[in-house]
């Protein structure tokens, strides 16, 4: 059934150009377009409806049909999904799951605009879930294009959930992102971040703090936790 | 192994996050799922096979068909419980007890209990398992009104033409001492086990016989006892010592766990007094147990059997009833466990030290410049889906798993190495993958030094990215 749409999705293509330039421009753009959101609808991911009780795999369904009427990526969400069901949660809780990141993927197109891969739109719902705002994955599209976003979301959400505040966190993200190769200093800032983390959210921040100085002036990025800098304060000898 | 054994073994599937311990009664965990535990792991179907350090109670209802044309019914009740780790040797007890109503096998009641304790190691690649248990089983036997007589379990002594002798009470109280030890591999997402048992079984049988000396011959005062009938008690001993072969095959579909065994007396030795009620042989037992998970602490649990004998109370009431053994005597339970029950110690060894990806090619082309990377840098391809080879280091643990996005989050058991990591292998297509591993079926957790991903559910996912074609 999926290769009849594929080969008729590649007959109406081909019916679509040669018939180009017979169409009024108005009418070729009605067909492209429905036979672009025919394409989108087949791109869209499945999901086995074995997985999940009845009414959670109906209640799934019919939200996956809003989902891509609305342009939202599905597969994201059929992952949701899947993993509720791994944890064996139930359905009201898988469908709470569900829903919860589907908002967050519409406020991430939103927030990075047109054009942004699903990877992306997936990293900028996973920031929201974690706490980070919209303005904050404006502030990262600013800095970065569609596509190249990836890995200062992931690092802006796992540097907010180890405890780093949300101020703080875009800050240093956006003041890495904005240099070039900047990927691998992102994640070195991570890194640290997530060492010092152990220690206390205080820890990571003065770690976080530390790793972008020497990140903006070109210094090798101190790589010891902060509490190995210090030496011990012993109490004066009586 | 009992099915209620087996049973429990089935509802024993790993609950923490660090191995699949074999624990207790019987024996499930693993998963075509192997893959948990999820509920992963299977163990062994021997006695105290193969079950899980996980913490679970168990209560199962059993009807079977014995003797042919009579039915007895059952209520299980079954507890495994980790007792913790010595060495490299990991030990659980399970504990499990069976009552059995009166029936028209004329069994007035029956009460069986039994209390194991298992050990478990890792030996290369296989485990080797090893439990001892002790049991006491009491079975009351009775006319009860059902019209029924036992036989006698002795040889009258009478005329059999004018004396009639029948059963009316019979108690038969006895001790089971069992020893097992086996060895259990995996391949693919199937676990396979094969063990060997050997159950000493005493019992001491106490019998109350009415005679009835008219036996339909026209009544005649008796001038020494002036009665028709009179009573005795016998008290026999019997000593009986069984091996038995054992192996299973436990696998996952999904969540649901399966466990297809099989148990095949391989030798009997019985040592009676002359008044000692004959023993019966049990048959080969084909088994089959399933368990479905409802929620995180609840599963459905079913099981079949082709021969009831492998039912509580085996040591003493095979031979109660007055028809031949039948080999196809068939008996289903259905049943339900609870784990991760409050108060209850969650035994999570974990153990996870380090992850780290390397990539070794991509799916669709030839035209691959990433020979390693970390997992948490982006490999960067032209084409599109990678193979990427995981590898946990997790020295410890006995079973490690994984599931994520890349796996539909179904679990999939990671292979060990010789160094003491844990591999599998994934085909990752370009865009962002959220992945959870976990050791001995405990906890999943996030890999170690991948970028945290939000937890929907209440647990931390590891993100991987690769990146496609810009």
């Amino acid at each position: 059934m999926i290769a009849g749409s594929l080969v008729g999705l590649a007959l109406a293509g081909q019916l679509l150009s040669i018939a180009s330039g017979m169409l009024p421009q108005p009418m070729r753009d009605t067909v492209r377009n429905g036979i672009e959101a025919q394409r989108s609808s087949e791109q869209q991911a499945q999901f086995d409806a074995a997985r999940f009780d009845s009414v959670t795999a109906l209640s799934l369904r019919s939200y996956l049909d809003a989902a891509i009427e609305q342009g939202i990526p599905t597969a994201p969400l059929i992952n949701r999904a899947l993993e509720g069901s791994a944890r064996k949660k139930s359905g009201a809780e898988i469908m709470r799951a569900v829903r919860l990141f589907g908002a967050a993927l519409a406020q991430a197109m939103a927030a990075l605009g047109p054009g942004t891969p699903v990877a992306e739109l997936e990293a900028g719902a996973s920031a929201l879930r974690a706490g980070v705002d919209e303005k904050s994955l404006a502030a990262i599209r600013a800095v970065r294009p569609a596509g190249a976003a990836i890995i200062p979301l992931m690092v802006l959400t796992d540097i907010k959930q180890r405890g780093v505040p949300i101020v703080t966190a875009i800050d240093a993200v956006t003041a890495i992102a904005r240099m070039p190769t900047s990927d691998e200093a992102l994640n070195g800032l991570r890194e640290t971040v997530a060492k010092n983390a152990v220690r206390g959210p205080g820890m990571a921040v003065d770690a976080l703090t530390r790793y972008l100085k020497s990140t903006a002036s070109g210094s090798k990025p101190a790589s010891a936790p902060a509490a190995l800098d210090r030496k011990p304060i012993r109490p004066p000898s009586p | 192994m009992t099915l209620a054994r087996r049973l429990l073994c089935a509802s024993c599937f790993p609950k923490s996050a660090a191995i699949i311990h074999m624990a207790l009664l019987a024996a499930i965990p693993v998963q075509l799922w192997a893959q948990r535990s999820g509920e992963a792991p299977v163990a062994p179907a021997s006695a105290i096979g193969p079950a899980t350090t996980a913490s679970t109670i168990s209560v199962l209802g059993l009807a079977s068909s014995v003797e042919g044309a009579t039915q007895r019914s059952e209520i299980w009740m079954g507890a495994t419980q980790s007792l913790g780790k010595l060495g490299r040797v990991r030990f659980s007890t399970i504990g499990h007890g069976d009552f059995q109503p009166r029936n028209a096998v004329a069994a007035n009641s029956a009460v069986e209990g039994m209390m194991a304790l298992r050990a478990r190691a890792r030996v290369g690649g296989a485990h080797i398992w090893s439990a001892v248990g002790y049991g006491y089983v009491n079975v009351k036997g009775g006319l009860s009104g059902t019209g029924l007589g036992l036989s006698p379990a002795l040889g009258t002594g009478f005329d059999g033409a004018h004396v009639d002798t029948t059963v009316s009470q019979r108690v038969d109280v006895g001790a089971i001492q069992r020893a097992e030890a086996g060895v259990m591999s995996r391949v693919s997402a199937v676990e396979f086990s094969v063990g060997f048992s050997v159950e000493r079984v005493s019992r001491v049988t106490t019998q109350t016989l009415t005679i009835n000396e008219s036996n339909g011959l026209p009544p005649v005062q008796m001038p020494m006892t002036g009665k028709l009938a009179t009573t005795r008690s016998t008290r026999s001993l019997q000593r009986r010592d069984i091996a038995t072969g054992i192996a299973s095959m436990g696998f996952h579909t999904g969540p649901t766990t399966w466990l297809v065994s099989m148990t095949s007396p391989v030798a009997t030795w019985v040592t009676s007094d002359a008044l000692a009620a004959k023993p019966r042989i049990a048959p080969t037992i084909a088994s089959v147990a399933i368990v479905q998970p409802v929620t995180g602490w609840l599963s459905l649990v079913g099981a079949a059997a082709t021969n009831s004998a492998s039912v509580g109370s085996t040591a003493l009431r095979d031979d109660l009833g007055s028809g031949k053994v039948k080999r196809f005597a068939p008996v289903v339970a259905f049943g339900i466990r609870f784990a991760g029950l409050p108060g209850r110690r969650d035994d999570t060894p974990g153990g996870i030290l380090s992850f780290e990806t390397r990539t070794i090619g991509s799916v669709d082309s030839a035209a691959v410049d990433v020979a390693h990377s970390n997992v948490d840098a982006a490999a960067t391809l032209e084409r599109d889906t990678l193979r990427v080879v995981l590898f946990v280091d997790a020295p410890k643990a006995e079973s490690v798993e994984l599931m994520g996005d890349a796996t539909q989050w179904l679990v999939t058991q990671m292979t060990r190495t010789r160094n003491g990591q844990w591999r599998t292998e994934l085909k990752l297509a370009p865009g962002v993958h959220r992945i959870t591993v976990r050791a001995d079926g405990g906890k999943w957790m996030a890999p170690p030094s991948l970028p945290l991903g939000n937890d929907d559910y209440g647990s931390p996912v590891g993100m991987i990215v690769v990146k496609g074609r810009r």
